[in-house]
């Protein structure tokens, strides 16, 4: 039953086949044939296979001039991408989501493009064997390791905070900001270990980030020879990557944001909480709560996604204070809508800010113009540059900026693509942005297992003045931080209780359970099935709010919001029931239970 | 944007449907691409070059991978539903956002139900089912087409209208004492003034029924009669609708129309015989029948020629005559699908229709074809299955006992009253009928007695794989048989059609309008208000709607929900209207998702409303049985529902195994309440709801 579990998230096929080499009657299917998964299949079964989906795509896309999306055979099913003539094709088992697939296609191909560029390009110059290797590392990345919950929801793999200091928490995000002091850089995220410590990116660039960690962790630190040493030391590298101008722009925003920010706004606020910074970053974290510390409203204990929330509540506490000065409510920034988790960057950048308000804004403010102008024109030739571009990722009219709800969600199903579209409509000429791809650099900083991955400027490199800054600000405090996380025990299972439960949030792109990956028992599998219905249906019901749903043995409840969805089974006491409608139903308290249960988890269904 | 489509293997057309806007988009993508002055490509050569790629990489993938599609979706949301049923392949298409992925492929399936109906087991052999869907002729094609058409244009029709095809489930007009007045008059006046009456040609009535638009005021069958299933039934319904449509969009009948309406009734009454080589296509064959004068005697010499040009029509021209369709029988020695019956539908009023179902004389040859078929199959599957030689020849009944059995079986069926030369696999189809009388029994013949020969001779080969290709080819000669014996029987020889003399038929028609003369009106606003929510309102605070399901009879009970623009419920016309009517259809389906997924509970809190689906069984005394583990079904499995595949008769079977020696009943509720009412008064209602419904004492309308 286990291995069950494990194994239904995980691909069955996936291969990328390119239209443009077979053309004429005569040209073998082969030539097409850029990247098959699995590779030790016999080559005429790759044939067989691309040549038949392929055509059946074109046929039917033509039929309905709309690329297909999704195609289903009665033994497996495969998420479909035609693009500039390239067909992408990622099977899966039957039982898993074909949302969660669709998801994971996009995500491939989104990472393939952060890593190397447009497809059509990174195909013109580098041969297909050394691609094939990017593509089965970046396959093997997205669906290594974690449990089929988190492949249902593609999401980010956290630490377990549980147990954790805050305190730490606390400080990785301040190392974060202390970085952003230097306005090459856009924004950063700390990983321990291939997961999430803190980061400040939305959460479809920090998965792509963490592919890149996950590897240099694994395995050599130059592996695809893209990297660079820096003068500075071996533990600093440097890779390019592309960024959709869209997702550019979102990064960039905040700096702007930053810039036209009143200085005076937080002042009130900033006093405890630099002593609180100072205290974090000197002393040695002890178990002891501190309860001054408390970053949470009250009643809202730590969650475990609190590594990623201290920014959120800061956000939405400073949002009370300044109402008018946050870019949120002011209409100055249209682009985000409701729950845009740029709360998330935004908290931690004005704390950062108000560090430099403080401490170096001048000499902060001077290198910001120096450096803001060039930027523009590069951007501005890179752009015309690449256009037209031949390829990207994200063809359907909208980047995922920061928070949509599951990272590479949109256009899949139908009242998705229209909401999603939202922030390219408001944009004129987003689709542009979005094929369009802007080469960046992505900074990373090793502490054995801890690594600081800042997203910067490309000119960075050259300024080693800013360099030294990034390095230095960050250092100590890295290795005291790898410190501290070694020391705590890695990921002992999550609080057990007699139940089961999932918490997905949605902005933020994680997942809080205590179903652990190995040990699935019958009642994991059936709450996992469950779940991944329920997520289906939610998926593709907009007013759907709540339900109970009930089989003879199990019961399962799940609830969303905007923000999240919360999946919920109670074990035992076998459900002696006739399946008439009977208010004495325990699957009817469970609403109540989850309520009571959960919040010990930190999630609130209130 | 919608088409339904069926094609042989080998990309041959057999049958397609599409609406405007699809067959728009399709001539839109070929007036592109043709040269001026060229006239454009018959639509159906258009289609059939369009899905021809699919079509043959469907049969590459089934050839090479074991696997084949079951589903496309585009970015643009358009739906693609493939399933191959033998060698023909069913592609329904739905661009336009109204038919999910469920719903097309229960379209797939309604329509194969109805090919069912209508060729009976001509459907066991690809090849002879090709040929009947596909005639040669254009013009019988074309009709045949049509009707096909009609049948799924009507069908969508009351899917999306009507509650009962949402859950298919027949609806009773409730209305005890007129109910019981109904079925007594059948009971001891209309069937056995039929049945004893020597104008009926052998054939008997088993089955009659009154239906009111969709609604069932009477059923009554004769005793010792197998039950009618309830898909069968819901088929029935179905092919009466299409023939008789009810304009559903129309307001009760005002006095004046009722007037009108029962001259018209008088009319049909009185119109005379129409011949039966009225060969219009069954779009304007009413309109002909109205105006064309009748011949009450026809030159024997001249129907006999006429008659054998028609013998592929399956849809009868002529109203009094019958339309052949084949229904399940369970009798005590087991269930026999697809036996043959006549369908008699006799319009008595507008909206109101008689339906007498009758077992045609020489019905026991498709048991014994029925049977034979069974037994090869069987053969073939465990030849295949490796087993040889004596292992091969044991079985139920044994092969000795089949060879006996089938040697009387021929020898009985000799060079009697088959006709039409029907061709092997050897000889090319020929559409000219040949007036020998013995070709067929002959190619039956001589197939079996080289089956035997391989079989049982001494020193021949023996049952071994080899023998399979026989088994194959006995069971094509043996559908071809049947084929000849039920789908062209309405034209036998120089008699007259094998039907109920249109005297007879008129005089049912008659006796039942006499009937009920007086309840006309009364019935057709009863259809449209059966039970209404107002009765429920008080007991049901915030109640919104309601369907209640019996799947053991097949029947349902809902509020009516009526959505056309001129009629109004208490939830108001139009839009409101239209909005819970959206949301219901809408529950049905999520429901069946989980149910399929084996979750027999639903509740889920939508917007501003609260859903609860229940299913659950009890046994005859109402008692309350215990919930089992539902089988949890793949995703392309056959829709759940009953219409074309019963589902719920297997689910019931499924549970009995743990309930032996009990009869055990399944009841499906679903309701919609306002989101406001607590869950535990909606729960109390849910309750309230599935123990009164069934029990008419206790429910103000019953």
């Amino acid at each position: 039953m286990a291995e069950l579990m494990a194994n239904s998230g995980r691909c069955t096929y996936f291969f990328l086949y390119d239209g443009t080499k077979v053309q004429g009657e005569g040209d073998p299917t082969r030539e097409g044939i850029c990247y098959f998964y699995p590779e030790q299949t016999p080559v005429d079964q790759q044939e067989l296979l691309c040549g038949q989906l392929a055509g059946v795509g074109r046929c039917v896309s033509e039929l309905s001039s709309s690329p297909v999306r999704v195609l289903r055979l009665r033994h497996s099913k495969f998420a479909i991408k035609m693009e500039d003539d390239f067909f992408w094709a990622l099977g899966c088992a039957m039982d898993f989501p074909t949302v969660s697939m669709c998801d994971r296609l996009d995500q491939l191909i989104k990472l393939f493009c952060f890593y190397n560029g447009p497809v059509r390009q990174s195909y013109q110059t580098n041969s297909r064997e050394t691609l094939a290797l990017c593509w089965s590392r970046y396959l093997f990345y997205l669906q290594a390791g974690a449990t089929e919950l988190h492949h249902i929801f593609s999401c980010l793999r956290t630490i377990d905070s549980t147990h954790i200091d805050p305190l730490l928490l606390l400080k990785a995000a301040l190392i974060l900001q202390a970085c952003q002091r230097c306005p090459l850089v856009l924004a950063g995220c700390i990983l321990f270990r291939g997961r999430v410590v803190s980061t400040q990116m939305p959460p479809c660039l920090t998965v792509r980030v963490m592919a890149h960690e996950t590897q240099t962790y694994n395995k050599d630190e130059r592996l695809n020879g893209m990297s660079s040493s820096f003068p500075l030391s071996s533990a600093v590298t440097s890779t390019t990557v592309h960024l959709t101008l869209s997702e550019l722009q979102d990064l960039r925003s905040t700096t702007v944001d930053r810039e036209s920010r009143p200085h005076s706004t937080p002042s009130q606020g900033s006093r405890p909480r630099r002593t609180r910074l100072s205290r974090t970053l000197s002393d040695t974290p002890s178990t002891e709560s501190t309860p001054d510390l408390e970053p949470e409203p009250p009643g809202r204990p730590m969650r475990l996604d609190a590594p990623l929330s201290p920014g959120l509540s800061r956000g939405a506490e400073q949002r009370d204070a300044t109402p008018t000065n946050d870019p949120l409510l002011s209409p100055a920034s249209p682009r985000f809508p409701e729950i845009s988790p740029l709360t998330n960057q935004k908290g931690p950048r004005r704390g950062g800010q108000e560090e430099e308000d403080e401490e170096d804004g001048p000499l902060e403010k001077s290198r910001y113009y120096s450096f803001h102008s060039p930027d523009g024109n590069t951007s501005q030739t890179e752009f015309q540059g690449e256009a037209p571009p031949p390829t990207d990722a994200s063809p359907l009219g909208n980047p995922p900026p920061a928070g949509r709800r599951a990272p590479e969600r949109e256009g899949y199903p139908e009242g998705r693509a229209a909401s999603g579209g939202s922030g390219g409509d408001i944009l004129p000429g987003a689709g542009v942005k979005d094929r369009t791809v802007v080469p960046m650099t992505l900074y990373q900083h090793r502490v054995k297992g801890l690594l600081l991955a800042l997203l910067v400027e490309p000119h960075l490199q050259r300024d080693t003045e800013a360099m030294e800054e990034v390095y230095h600000s960050s250092l100590a405090s890295l290795n005291g931080l790898e410190a501290h996380l070694r020391t705590v025990a890695p990921g002992a299972p999550g609080l057990q209780g007699p139940y089961t439960f999932a918490h997905y949030d949605c902005v933020q792109n994680t997942l809080t359970t205590n179903v652990s990956g190995r040990a699935g028992g019958d009642q994991d599998h059936s709450f996992v099935r469950a779940t991944s219905l329920l997520h289906t249906h939610f998926c593709n019901s907009d007013a759907l709010q709540e339900a109970i749903i009930r089989s003879a043995r199990t019961a399962v409840y799940a609830t969303r919001s905007v923000a999240q969805e919360t999946y919920f089974l109670q074990h035992g006491g076998a459900l002696r029931n006739s399946g008439v409608p009977n208010h004495q139903d325990t699957a009817f308290t469970l609403p109540s239970k989850a309520r009571h249960r959960l919040l010990k988890h930190g999630v609130s269904l209130l | 944007m919608k088409c339904l489509l069926i094609a042989s293997e080998s990309a041959e057309v057999l049958f397609y449907w599409t609406d405007p806007e699809f067959r728009q988009n399709v001539q839109d993508q070929y007036g592109a691409s043709q040269e001026e002055g060229q006239r454009p490509p018959a639509f159906e050569d258009s289609l059939n070059t369009l899905f021809a790629p699919i079509i043959i990489s469907c049969s590459t993938m089934v050839d090479r991978l074991g696997d084949s599609y079951a589903c496309f979706t585009t970015e643009n949301q358009h739906n693609y539903v493939l399933h191959q049923f033998d060698e023909c392949l069913y592609i329904a298409v739905n661009g336009d956002g109204q038919e999910c992925e469920d719903d097309l492929r229960r379209k797939i399936y309604v329509m194969k139900k109805m090919i069912e109906v209508l060729f009976g087991m001509v459907n066991l052999s690809s090849n002879l089912l090709r040929k009947e869907l596909r005639p040669q002729d254009t013009e019988q094609r074309t009709g045949l087409w049509k009707h096909l058409q009609g049948l799924l244009e009507t069908y969508s029709r009351l899917r999306e209208n009507d509650q009962s095809f949402l859950v298919e489930a027949v609806e009773r007009l409730i209305h005890p004492t007129l109910c019981e007045q109904c079925i007594e008059f059948l009971e001891r006046r209309l069937l056995p003034a039929l049945n004893s009456s020597s104008e009926r040609n052998g054939e008997e009535v088993l089955h009659s029924f009154i239906l009111v638009h969709t609604k069932l005021l009477a059923f009554y069958s004769s005793r010792n009669t197998s039950t009618l299933s309830p898909s069968d039934l819901l088929a029935l319904i179905v092919m009466t609708q299409s023939m008789y449509p009810s304009n559903t969009d129309q307001e009760d009948p005002g006095p004046e129309d009722v007037e009108s309406v029962s001259v018209s009734g008088l009319e049909m009454f009185y119109t005379p015989q129409p011949s039966p080589t009225n060969r219009s296509s069954s779009g304007s064959e009413r309109t002909a029948r109205e105006d064309t004068p009748m011949f009450e005697f026809v030159d024997p010499d001249i129907q006999i020629a006429e008659d054998s040009l028609i013998t592929l029509e399956v849809s009868p021209p002529d109203p009094l005559a019958p339309t052949r369709v084949f229904l399940e029988v369970s009798l005590k020695d087991g269930l026999y699908p697809m036996m043959p019956h006549s369908m008699y539908c006799r319009p008595l009023w507008p909206g109101i229709t008689l339906v007498l179902l009758t077992k045609i004389p020489n019905s026991s040859v498709a048991m014994s074809v029925y049977s034979y078929l069974e037994a090869f199959a069987k053969l073939e599957k465990r030849l295949s299955e490796g087993q040889e030689g004596p292992a091969a020849a044991r079985g139920q009944p044994t092969v000795h006992d089949l060879r006996s059995k089938l040697d009387k079986f021929i020898k009985a069926l000799g060079p009697c009253d088959i006709q039409v030369p029907y061709s092997d696999i050897q000889v090319p189809y020929s559409d000219i009928q040949v007036p020998y009388s013995d070709i067929q029994t002959s190619q039956l013949q001589n197939v079996w007695s080289e089956f035997k020969k391989r079989a049982f001779t001494r020193g021949g080969p023996g049952f071994t794989r080899e023998l399979i290709p026989w088994c194959k080819s006995m069971k094509t000669q043996l559908c071809g048989v049947y084929k000849q014996c039920f789908l062209n029987g309405t034209t036998r020889g120089a008699d007259a059609p094998q039907r109920l003399s249109p005297a007879l038929q008129e005089l049912a028609q008659a006796m039942v309008q006499e009937k009920l003369m007086d309840w006309k009106d009364f019935l057709l606003v009863k259809s449209k208000r059966n039970i209404t929510m107002v009765s429920y309102l008080e007991d049901f605070p915030g109640l919104v709607h309601f369907i209640c399901v019996d799947r053991s009879s097949g029947q349902m009970i809902a509020p009516s929900l009526n959505i056309t623009e001129r009629s109004t419920s208490e939830l108001g016309g139009g839009p409101l209207a239209q909005f819970i009517r959206g949301k219901v259809w809408g529950l049905v389906r999520t429901a069946r998702q989980y149910l399929q997924k084996g979750y027999s509970t639903v509740t889920l809190r939508d917007g501003d409303f609260y859903f609860c689906y229940f299913l659950w069984f009890e046994n005859e005394t109402g008692y309350k049985l215990d919930e089992v583990d539902l089988p949890v079904l793949p995703d392309d499995s056959p829709p759940i529902g009953v219409l074309a595949r019963d589902y719920y008769r297997k689910l019931l079977r499924y549970y009995s195994k743990t309930h032996a020696g009990e009869v055990v009943k399944c009841y499906e509720l679903l309701t919609v309440h306002l989101g406001v009412i607590p869950t535990e008064y909606i729960l109390q209602h849910c309750r309230q709801l599935a123990s009164k419904l069934w029990e008419p004492s206790r429910n103000p309308l019953l």
